[in-house]
């Protein structure tokens, strides 16, 4: 017998789970279907464990580098207990996954552990360990999420060739790593390697790290940081294939026509992810995928069947968890009657390097193409920030962009200490249509990182206090200045 | 590709427009000749327009809310593919009522899941240019005002939470004909959302919305005072009661209702301020040569007021007939357009329930409305004893700019002069 459910969701990480609890709350009987663990890729191979171990990466260098200035007085190597910082990260992921499972209980949700198959638009039969159920809905959400890519020649087997779930699982350090693809990913990883003492070599196929995700200035900091740390970047550099020659790993690239091998011990591969649309029937039932393997949806997340919605990675860019959240509750809400679209401003975006950096709105290049050049730029240095130099993180900046004419903000890039923290003041800002002048007049607690975005927005209008502006003209708020 | 327009017809009854209350149709649909694609509100009766061809449903010319003027395209059809049937005509049903009682139903939280990758919902989603908080973008969502075509009023073109409240609330209020007065003065204040199960929240559509627009208009403007006063009726009880029974044989049932209407518009001709209206605009007072009488029905739908036209040119017999059919109409969502138009002054007999008075609402542009209340027996002192006196309370509420409260007073005492005394209201009875 089929158990019939209001709504069932397919996939229980940060996008499908939040959907299934906001379906429950507005009273509709909800099922979840997860084939691996509650929490998707985000709570148990993705954003927090990889969070975890750049957090212990970034604390083992305070110790190492600015410790000692403070006047502690460490030993000169610092040991760590690799197994038991898989322990303690491992106790976090559970922690956070067990979090779900009771959130989801205490919702009255119902969980079926098991790979899920769609047989018809209404129907989808989960295979578990205890045999296999058959689901019908009236509405179905699919949030299968995404995974990543292999190139040629790089089977990802997570003995030699790791993806990122394999990196995170490390108990021992690596030697010698090569990292193939410098996007988010790989940096997050092959920082925290580093600072655990590996040598990371980054292989990058286009001219730029981080291309075309984050601000060009802000990549610059962090690419100067990486080099000074003794990350290896080589930049246009296709990797071509790898071979064990007796117990290390011979890795060819090809720069500009000339074949380089590189050796090491493991390799990372990271080069991106797709979205997983080809699993779960969802062809079989008749919805449409685009070229790039997303389903097709619309501002509501609505596919092209009746009663089928989609929502996060499989849904669209930007692949981020929070953005499947949004649409998550968004797609609850319409089942549940009301009127949604998605129409946020900005999706905002933080790369865990070291100096972090985090973006909200547009980029300068990206309002250059839509035609707007008329704009008002304001940066200031954390150098220049009390809170900042009494943290010993002075390495970045914030850069606010916005309109010449009304002052509002387009976009603001920020590099350096907790710029993940600092970044959603610019998300709001900027889906409130705030103006610099908002952001300059409120008040910001002394001494603080934040107050480096009210600075930013004063350098923006010509005339931050804590740093020189020039030329210096008598200043009328709104004038303009160079 | 052939397309064909569908125009809203010109429904007569001097209507002009009417408000856009919902689609029955959305992009998409085949639609079939005859069929009902619209639901539109005009003056005070809703109306279902439909398509006089067959085709499906390409493009949909107006949202919810909108007020359409007749003889404008409502949507667009593509033909091609449907059977192409013959146009037939396009008069609306002018008896769809009904279905307004079923709007609340339908606007409630309910399991629609109406999918499809094309524009399936309204109002498009709010262009990246547009400067508008994430909650007034919702609001606009919610309200069904498409934000991507409002002028924001706010600094550097914001569009505010007031400016959707006022597209919203948009123009169009006041059926042609009648005295227009500005409205935009009225503050329009949001209730703090209680979130989750902690409340339903519908949208003020329809009847309920028109309602809702007169009263406001009517108390915003109108400076009201009510006089009350009781009426002893123990002869027109008998009157009543003898004329019920001739009546019977008629198969009409005869009620207060008309001898009330009668006394009413024999106070009036002593007192014509009382069927007249203010005409704001032209800063003029119009003295009304007819008599039409509305009477308040209470309906599924919300507070109808149908009219008794030129009440004083028929019988007591004719009135209770007309009555009886009207209320009947009023119950079933049947009201037509002109049945509830031109009134002169209105009679409100919601005591009849309960409430020994009560202070109505006039209904603008008039500028009195009579209420009558239950009848009850009370003790009389006749010099030696206690006899049975049967009682009506009677309430006159007036605009106090045109009527001062000794002339209201005055007209009390004539009325109830007639009601005491039915030989006295006989006598200048046409």
């Amino acid at each position: 017998m089929a158990e019939k459910f209001d709504v069932c969701v397919v996939g229980s990480g940060p996008g499908g789970y939040v959907a299934a609890i906001r379906a429950a709350q507005l009273g509709k009987k909800t099922c979840i279907v997860e084939r691996e663990a509650l929490g998707g890729v985000c709570l148990n191979v993705g954003c927090i464990p990889s969070k975890a171990m750049i957090t212990a990466g970034h604390f083992l260098q305070r110790m190492q580098h600015d410790a000692p200035t403070m006047g502690f007085q460490l030993p000169k190597e610092i040991k760590v207990d690799m197994s038991k910082l898989q322990d303690w990260k491992q106790s976090v992921c559970t922690k956070m996954s067990g979090g779900v499972a009771q959130l989801l209980k205490g919702n009255t949700v119902t969980v079926f552990m098991g790979e899920g198959t769609f047989t018809s638009p209404k129907s989808l039969t989960v295979k578990g360990k205890d045999g296999s159920k058959t689901i019908e809905a009236t509405n179905f959400i699919i949030a299968t999420g995404s995974r990543p890519i292999e190139i040629p020649g790089f089977t990802v087997d997570e003995k030699e060739v790791l993806s990122s779930t394999g990196a995170l699982a490390l108990s021992e350090k690596i030697e010698r790593v090569v990292v193939i693809g410098g996007g988010y990913i790989g940096l997050e990883i092959g920082s925290y390697m580093r600072s655990f003492g590996s040598a990371v070599t980054v292989v990058e196929a286009s001219p730029a790290l981080l291309n075309g995700v984050a601000d060009p200035d802000c990549v610059q900091v962090v690419a100067k940081k990486l080099k000074k740390s003794g990350v290896e970047v080589i930049l246009g550099g296709k990797a071509k294939g790898w071979k064990k020659v007796k117990a290390e790993l011979e890795v060819t690239i090809d720069v500009g026509g000339k074949e380089q091998i590189i050796k090491c011990d493991k390799i990372l591969l990271t080069v991106g992810r797709k979205p997983n649309s080809d699993g779960a029937g969802l062809k079989n039932i008749g919805l449409q995928i685009d070229e790039r393997g997303f389903l097709k949806v619309n501002a509501q997340r609505k596919t092209n069947l009746p009663g089928i919605f989609a929502i996060g990675d499989v849904a669209g860019q930007p692949m981020l968890a929070h953005k499947a959240s949004h649409e998550g509750v968004m797609v609850a809400e319409i089942i549940g009657g009301a009127n949604r679209a998605y129409d946020a401003k900005t999706v905002p975006a933080v790369i865990f390097v070291d100096p972090e950096i985090a973006s909200a709105g547009l980029m300068e290049s990206e309002l250059k193409a839509k035609g707007i050049t008329d704009l008002k730029i304001g940066k200031f240095p954390f150098g220049a920030n009390g809170r900042a130099v009494s943290m010993m993180e002075t390495e970045g900046f914030i850069k606010i962009i916005a309109d010449a004419k009304t002052h509002i903000v387009y976009g603001v890039h920020i590099v350096g200490p907790e710029a993940s923290n600092l970044i959603s003041e610019a998300a709001l800002a900027i889906e409130m249509g705030a103006r610099l002048e908002d952001i300059a007049l409120t008040i910001h607690p002394h001494p603080t990182l934040g107050e480096t975005m009210m600075e930013a927005a004063e350098a923006a209008l010509g005339h931050a206090i804590h740093i020189i502006q020039r030329p210096l003209t008598g200043a009328k708020s709104g004038e303009k200045h160079a | 590709m052939a397309t064909q327009n569908v125009k809203l017809p010109d429904v007569g009854e001097g209507v002009t427009e009417g408000e856009l209350v919902r689609w029955l149709v959305k992009i998409g649909d085949s639609v079939k000749a005859d069929q009902p694609v619209v639901e539109l509100m005009t003056d005070k009766a809703t109306v279902e327009v439909p398509s006089p061809f067959a085709g499906l449903v390409k493009e949909l010319k107006y949202k919810e809310g909108d007020v359409v003027p007749i003889e404008s395209v409502l949507l667009v059809l593509d033909s091609d593919g449907a059977k192409s049937a013959a146009p037939a005509t396009a008069a609306p049903t002018m008896s769809a009522a009904p279905t307004a009682a079923k709007a609340p139903a339908k606007a409630a939280p309910i399991m629609s899941a109406n999918c499809g990758t094309g524009a399936d919902f309204y109002p498009p989603v709010a262009g990246s240019n547009v400067l508008a908080t994430p909650a007034t973008r919702r609001l606009a969502r919610e309200t069904g005002v498409d934000i991507n075509g409002l002028q924001g009023s706010g600094l550097a073109g914001r569009v505010t939470q007031e400016d959707v409240q006022k597209a919203k609330g948009g123009g169009g209020g006041v059926p042609a004909g009648q005295a227009r007065l500005p409205m935009k003065d009225i503050p329009r204040p949001s209730v703090p959302n209680q979130g989750g199960s902690m409340e339903e929240r519908v949208p003020l559509r329809g009847i309920r919305k028109k309602i809702a627009e007169n009263m406001q208009m009517a108390k915003h403007i109108i400076p009201h005072f009510t006089l009350m006063e009781e009426a002893r009726v123990d002869q027109l009880v008998l009157m009543r009661t003898q004329a019920k029974e001739h009546a019977e044989k008629y198969g009409v049932k005869v009620t207060y209702l008309p001898f009330i209407m009668k006394a009413l518009i024999a106070t009036c001709r002593e007192f014509p301020m009382f069927n007249a209206s203010m005409d704001d605009a032209a800063a003029e007072i119009v003295y009304k040569k007819f008599f039409n009488i509305g009477f308040a029905a209470d309906t599924p739908n919300g507070l109808m007021v149908p009219v008794i036209k030129n009440a004083d040119f028929k019988t007591v017999l004719q009135m209770s007939q007309e009555i009886g059919q009207l209320a009947g109409k009023a119950r079933e969502g049947k009201l037509a357009l002109d049945d509830m138009k031109g009134a002169s002054i209105t009679v409100t007999n919601i005591g009849s329930v309960a409430g020994l008075y009560a202070t109505p609402i006039i209904n603008h542009p008039e500028v009195a409305i009579l209420g009558m209340y239950k009848i009850m027996d009370k003790p009389v002192w006749n010099g030696k004893e206690f006899v049975r006196g049967q009682f009506m309370n009677f309430t006159i509420t007036c605009d106090h700019r045109l009527i001062d409260g000794a002339v209201a007073a005055n007209f009390m005492k004539a009325f109830v002069a007639r009601i005491e005394n039915p030989s006295q209201l006989i006598l200048d009875m046409i």
